[in-house]
């Protein structure tokens, strides 16, 4: 009889959305967008990622945070936004913790806004329209830095 | 209005709607509107302020915006809608918030300094909008699903 591993594996390549562990990396998404919240939870949770939570507001994504850390890995955070806007929201992410791996989900691409949110503490900033690739690129990166 | 201001949204509507539809185009001939005009059925608006003033409205029949939304959920293995529900109406203004973004982009790159407000969306019967002060700049697009009207009144800041 054969055992299992005489198989050759199709797919030898770990989920991307799984730590070493085996676990899956927990993500909150700040979006004020239905579409595009299904659209990235949609991209990571197909990866292995677990979408912990969604916020529809800086204020609410500020909130959601601090009440999930230590127990969340990546937050994506959209910028033009009702209440807060993304930027102001990740300032406040950043000061409560200094470690949070933030990456800006956005429409806009204005040098000075990335500069802005880069030099602010986001991780990466990813410009829309999206597509499965880039996402995922740009957020394991992210992981990893 | 100068052109300055008007092709990046040309351009842009073009480009991301050509990427998320995986269509064809065609770009009908621009017009200009001084006094109010009907609105297709669907408008999304997201309103600009800065160094220029203004709203961008995307205009489209139910019909079409029921389609063009369950195109792009499609794209993303999402389940098409047959009427225009939260869904449809979020798919619609992301589209037209993806379309404002790159073109306000283009035009910061210009030297144009200018903030978005978060997009809305009106639906209904026999509306129309009227811009006093302001001349409208009408593009109309030939998309598969049906034609889009993109609406750009602006002006320099006094």
């Amino acid at each position: 009889m054969k055992a299992k591993q005489d198989f050759p594996s199709i797919n030898e390549r770990k989920a991307q959305g799984l730590k070493s562990t085996g676990e899956p990396y927990r993500v909150l998404v700040v979006d004020d967008s239905m579409f595009v919240t299904k659209q990235i939870s949609q991209i990571l949770t197909s990866e292995g990622f677990e979408v912990t939570a969604t916020a529809a507001d800086g204020i609410e994504g500020v909130e959601r945070y601090k009440e999930l850390y230590p127990n969340i890995d990546l937050v994506t955070l959209d910028i033009t936004m009702p209440k807060m806007d993304g930027v102001s929201a990740l300032e406040k992410i950043v000061e409560f913790d200094n470690n949070a791996c933030v990456v800006m989900i956005s429409a806009l691409g204005k040098q000075d806004l990335v500069k802005k949110a880069l030099l602010v503490g986001a991780r990466n900033y990813i410009v829309k329209p999206l597509d499965r690739k880039k996402v995922l690129e740009r957020i394991v990166m992210s992981l990893n830095r | 209005m100068r052109v300055e201001y008007i092709n990046p949204f040309v351009e842009s509507a073009y480009g991301v709607i050509q990427e998320v539809l995986g269509a064809e185009v065609e770009r009908g001939e621009l017009y200009l509107k001084s006094t109010s005009m009907p609105v297709l059925g669907v408008a999304a608006i997201v309103g600009l302020a800065g160094d220029v003033e203004g709203r961008v409205l995307f205009d489209m029949s139910k019909e079409t915006a029921i389609q063009v939304a369950s195109q792009m959920l499609r794209s993303m293995g999402m389940e098409p809608i047959d009427e225009l529900n939260d869904m449809g109406r979020a798919t619609i203004t992301e589209l037209a918030n993806m379309i404002t973004g790159q073109a306000v982009t283009k035009l910061h790159d210009l030297g144009f300094k200018f903030d978005l407000s978060p997009p809305a969306i009106f639906t209904g019967d026999n509306m129309e909008v009227s811009d006093p002060g302001v001349e409208a700049l009408i593009v109309p697009m030939q998309i598969p699903q049906g034609k889009v009207e993109i609406n750009v009144a602006i002006r320099e800041r006094t």
